[in-house]
């Protein structure tokens, strides 16, 4: 893609100087007047001597003069062009047939031939030059058009800054130069870097100074690039030239990645010595490719710094993965409301006993509302709790005081909740069940039958005071006890489409449930309501199981290698 | 299969899957385990005991529910045992270098999908062999998996799906991970035995168990061109004949008609509780799912796959297959306007008659 | 049950001879809708002089998710401000059962109602299939 050097005005800046012995009279069967025509022209007789020479053709051919075989000054494609045209002479004036294309020294030329007298041809010489060459830019712009349409493709295919960053390289050593090297912005002292060469992609973190590459340092703050001239290839620093390079560096470009509003980091293009060096349009080229790199770049890395603040929160706010706790089995199950909002309003947590003969505390709630609003709620109510956990032994009393922290004048968003006091002695599980305005827990005994808790109580956060009473429940090895959220029940689905899970079908699932290992209740229940809903919207589901094993666990009987079984 | 597996590991894991299989029957949690750490304690390989015992007898509880021979809970237990035991494995497994030698691998089952054991196992195995593994777990919604590659960028994906109806599903998630220039390994049951609905759905390879899979992302996969978000029509043509789309569409409408008409037609039905009329519904909405995808990938084998598999359920609970046929026939009454969803129910239909010909088969098929 | 595709939500606020202010809701109280409720409410009350008694008329509800209540909350709180009697009319099925299972049933059941559920005005609806 690397452009002729001169251009059509070079030409006609040269021709202007007619040479000495052009313009000397000398009479032609042409007629003179052709002395003066705007196009080189040379007057050849048959036998490939040069006759005349006109002043622009002069220009072009220095040394033709007459009697001066053409052969000696014209191009081999000019020498036989007129070789055909003078065997045709006896017939009509040749047609465009005897025309001939091609290059001279810088120029690129058409020959059309007349014939004149005596077997003499004229020929008469057009420079295309400006023609081929807008005809190569073209072609270079269609080539820099459909690079930058795929680059631009390629670049935001993925949000992952480093992927970003390697695309780039990619792309910059494939079509631009022979290597690339892209320099991040600092992370702490050091720069993050990708280099490419011949396809081969690399990412360091080095501690660099970016002064030492002319221009580096501007590029990174976001200053227009110094031209590629003033760059010398051997004052570059060992770390800017890629270890496969190989060879000496011919030529750098240097050019800032503009992001969004700050500086994406720069890239540093080089090319081998025996490689054309960078021209200016190339220069240019490669600052358009820079400024897609950049923004492509910049959006990365704002996701990634998005996504890492989301993924922070949601480890703070999404349920904890459950296990078993001095032998009980907890286990839980979520589906936010809207697929691509994973926090929502439900939530559970368990927080263990400090031993064995400790009760464990289990929570499984709903704040009022969606999204980040609700989600703040939830954080509030679970930070809460986890503060008055050494009140734990007293649901009345722990609802009140988180009935208090929850009040606001301002709105009445208000949640709902079980509380489930676990304490495992002997071969029985005992609750203490509080409901805070919930759906009541479900019990499922070995034998399948489902029963309510009888526990009822007010929701937390929009009154000035909380009642509620407690059930005890015992359960035996195999049962469970399920807290659920009303996503659950009112989750609308089912074949016709339209049907609200309903309780009826909650406790037909739970029924089958008696025996199973706690993971397999949650995802039992989990799995029916999601498959009654289909695609259906819906609103956020949290289930929990609380679970009396139904044999003696791994962890308490697995003594013959011991710290092996740690689940 | 691993090449030149001994005889005495052959034994070991042989008696592992006896042991494993009679411990999940009586879901028995220690027993289980100690077949597995058993196996593993006389040497038996990592992968070995994870595929040719664990996985194994994963499959024969699935063809024991089936049969009818499982109830739900014992189908469930089973699983949660199988899960357990697997995470307790995973100790035994280093922890690749946190550069990951091998590369990283997102494993995720499709959105919809439930079966996350295929998966979870294909994960251990790659971790076993090196792999930084991310687990996505079961039922992954596109967006999610999306996000997720986004932050870590992994070198491939491997999705993994066992029911046909996620074909759509899989298609949505298939193209959205090329899309970004990750390649896709597809594997499951849902994708055919020969792999032809991955090679359909435009995924990069296909594996048909989690050895290959293994195998395939060693080589290296190439990836995907970038670019923008194939859409389905581009890979699946015959979609612009709006077949699919309407019958999806109108899905519920499908089965209401086709339930009323049921009622009209099967006078036994009048006499059903409640249970045994929803049970009708679901299994009318299934048949129309599963015609709707058969129209989506343009293949009558998955509808009449799937009657045949129903047919096996039916009949393993006493219950003539023969009893889809008049839904068949009220879904060609309500479809006269559809020509290839016409074909595909004549198809089923052919396939319930050569049912209903063939005489009853004695006992479980206990073929591998 | 409800399928009418189109739900369409409306707040008829009208003013008796009495003095009492009504609030007819039809529609699905919830996420989208709860905040026009508790404006119209805050209207109503922050009249001069405030109503003696606020009707909020149920008999067209026909969802009230827990933004809903909260905003049913919200209402109670402002008529206990300005000393209006609050009475929560018609109520579906759906929602008795869910200021029950909330605790909240108490708040909006008014002693002087307690002979007619609706209060005087109309009669009650048959129970909504849940």
């Amino acid at each position: 893609m690397t452009a002729p050097h001169s251009t059509g005005l070079t030409i006609m800046t040269r021709v202007e100087r007619p040479p000495a012995h052009a313009g000397q009279g000398l009479l032609s069967s042409v007629g003179a007047s052709w002395m003066r025509a705007p196009y080189p022209a040379l007057v050849v007789d048959a036998h490939g001597g040069v006759v005349e020479v006109n002043a622009r053709a002069a220009g072009l051919f220095p040394r033709a003069a007459a009697g001066v075989p053409l052969a000696d000054v014209a191009p081999d494609w000019l020498v036989q062009a007129h070789g055909r045209a003078s065997e045709g002479a006896g017939e009509p004036a040749a047609g465009p047939g005897g025309s001939a294309r091609g290059r001279h020294a810088q120029w690129s030329l058409e020959a059309h031939p007349t014939r004149g007298v005596d077997g003499q041809i004229v020929w008469w010489l057009v420079d295309d030059t400006d023609r081929a060459l807008a005809e190569a830019a073209l072609k270079s712009e269609q080539e820099r058009t459909a690079f930058l349409a795929d680059a631009s493709s390629r670049l935001l295919a993925s949000l992952n800054s480093q992927r970003c960053m390697e695309v780039a390289v990619e792309l910059a050593a494939e079509f631009l130069a022979d290597a690339a090297v892209l320099v991040a912005p600092a992370s702490g002292r050091r720069h993050p870097l990708a280099t490419c060469v011949d396809g081969e992609v690399e990412h360091l973190l080095a501690r660099i100074d970016p002064s030492a590459v002319p221009g580096l340092a501007e590029a990174l703050q976001g200053f227009p690039p110094v031209p590629s001239r003033w760059i010398d290839p051997a004052s570059l620093p060992d770390w800017a030239v890629p270890g496969g390079f190989g060879g000496p560096v011919g030529s750098v470009v240097v050019t800032p990645l503009p992001g969004h509003g700050v500086p994406a980091g720069a890239l540093i293009l080089l090319r081998r010595s025996d490689h054309a060096a960078f021209d200016t349009s190339e220069e240019v080229f490669a600052r358009v490719f820079a400024a897609r790199a950049g923004a492509a770049l910049s959006a990365a890395r704002l996701y990634m710094e998005q996504s890492g603040i989301t993924a922070t929160l949601m480890a703070e706010l999404l349920p904890p993965m459950l296990q078993r706790v001095h032998g009980v089995e907890f286990a839980g199950a979520y589906r936010a409301s809207q697929d691509s909002e994973r926090v929502g309003g439900d939530f559970y947590d368990v927080h263990p006993g400090t031993g064995p003969g400790e009760k464990t505390l289990a929570v499984l709630g709903d704040v009022c509302g969606k999204g980040l609003e609700a989600a703040v709620l939830t954080g509030k109510i679970r930070s809460t709790l986890q503060a008055l956990l050494p009140l734990a032994g007293d649901h009345l009393q722990l609802l009140r005081m988180l009935n208090g922290a929850l009040l606001n004048s301002r709105h009445t968003r208000f949640a709902t909740l079980v509380l489930a006091s676990v304490l495992r002695r002997e071969g029985t599980t005992r609750l203490s069940l509080t409901s805070a305005g919930h759906p009541l827990p479900l019990i499922v005994r070995h034998d399948g039958t489902v029963e309510e808790a009888a526990t009822s109580g007010t929701l937390i956060g929009a009154l000035p005071d909380v009642r509620a009473t407690s059930a005890e429940v015992d359960l035996r090895p195999g049962e469970s006890c399920l807290l659920f959220t009303d996503g659950v029940t009112e989750a609308r689905g089912g074949p016709l489409g339209d049907v609200m899970f309903g309780d009826r079908r909650l406790r037909a699932a739970l029924a089958e449930c008696a025996g199973m290992p706690a993971e397999a209740v949650v995802e039992r229940v989990h799995m029916l309501v999601a498959e009654w809903i289909g695609d259906n919207r819906h609103d956020d589901i949290a289930v929990m199981a609380i679970t009396a094993p139904r044999t003696t666990h791994l962890t308490a009987v697995d003594g013959h290698t011991p710290g092996r079984y740690t689940t | 299969m691993t090449e030149a597996l001994t005889a005495a590991e052959g034994d070991t894991l042989a008696r592992a899957r006896r042991e494993l299989w009679q411990a999940v029957c009586a879901r028995d949690e220690y027993a289980a385990a100690r077949a597995v750490f058993g196996a593993l304690d006389s040497g038996a390989g990592t992968e070995d005991v994870l595929l040719d015992v664990i996985a194994a007898v994963q499959r024969e509880v699935g063809r024991a529910w089936a049969e009818n021979r499982f109830s739900v809970a014992q189908e469930h237990s089973a699983t949660a045992i199988h899960d357990r035991i697997i995470a307790a494995m995973a100790h035994r497994i280093p922890e690749p270098s946190p550069t990951g030698a091998a590369g990283t691998v997102t494993v995720a089952c499709v959105d919809g999908e439930w079966h996350a054991l295929p998966a979870r196992l294909l994960a251990e195995v790659l971790r076993g062999r090196g792999y930084r593994v991310d687990f996505l777990g079961a039922q992954v919604p596109t967006p999610h998996l999306i996000a997720h590659l986004h932050s870590t960028s992994p070198t491939a994906v491997a999705l993994s799906s066992s029911i046909p109806l996620r074909l759509p599903a899989a298609h949505t998630a298939i193209t959205a991970v090329q899309a970004l220039a990750i390649p896709v390994v597809a594997g499951g049951s849902a994708f055919g035995f020969d792999g032809r609905y991955a090679r359909l759905l435009g995924a990069d390879a296909w594996a048909p168990d989690a050895r290959a899979a293994a195998e395939l992302l060693g080589r290296g996969l190439r990836r995907p061109a970038r670019g923008a978000v194939r859409q389905s029509i581009e890979d699946l043509p015959h979609l612009a004949d709006q077949e699919y789309t309407l019958v999806l569409r109108s899905r519920r409408q499908l089965v209401k008609n086709a339930l009323a008409g049921l009622l009209e037609r099967v006078p036994a039905m009048r006499a059903y509780t409640d249970a045994q009329h929803e049970r009708t519904a679901e299994d009318v909405a299934h048949v129309v799912e599963f015609l709707g995808c058969a129209l989506y990938t343009d293949d009558g084998d998955l509808f009449t796959g799937f009657l045949d598999w129903t047919g096996d359920i039916l009949e393993a609970r006493r219950v003539p297959s023969r009893v889809l046929d008049p839904c068949l026939v009220l879904l060609e009454e309500e479809l006269k306007d559809f020509p290839r969803a016409l074909g595909f129910l004549a198809r089923g239909r052919e396939t319930l008659r050569r049912r209903d010909a063939r005489p009853p088969v004695p006992g479980p098929d206990s073929s591998a | 049950m409800n399928t009418s595709p189109d739900h369409i939500f409306d707040l008829a606020t009208s003013l008796d001879a009495e003095g009492g202010a009504r609030i007819s809701i039809t529609g699905d109280l919830d996420w989208d809708t709860a905040e026009e409720l508790t404006a119209a409410a805050r209207l109503c009350l922050g009249a001069e002089p405030p109503p003696r008694r606020l009707h909020l008329d149920c008999a067209r509800m026909t969802l009230c998710d827990s933004l809903g209540l909260a905003s049913l909350l919200m209402i109670h709180r402002a008529a206990s401000g300005s000393a209006t009697r609050l009475h929560l009319e018609n109520r579906p099925t759906a929602l008795q059962r869910l200021l029950e299972m909330t605790g909240t049933a108490d708040l909006f059941t008014d002693r002087a109602d307690e002979s007619g559920q609706g209060g005087a005005t109309r009669p009650p609806l048959p129970p909504r299939q849940p």
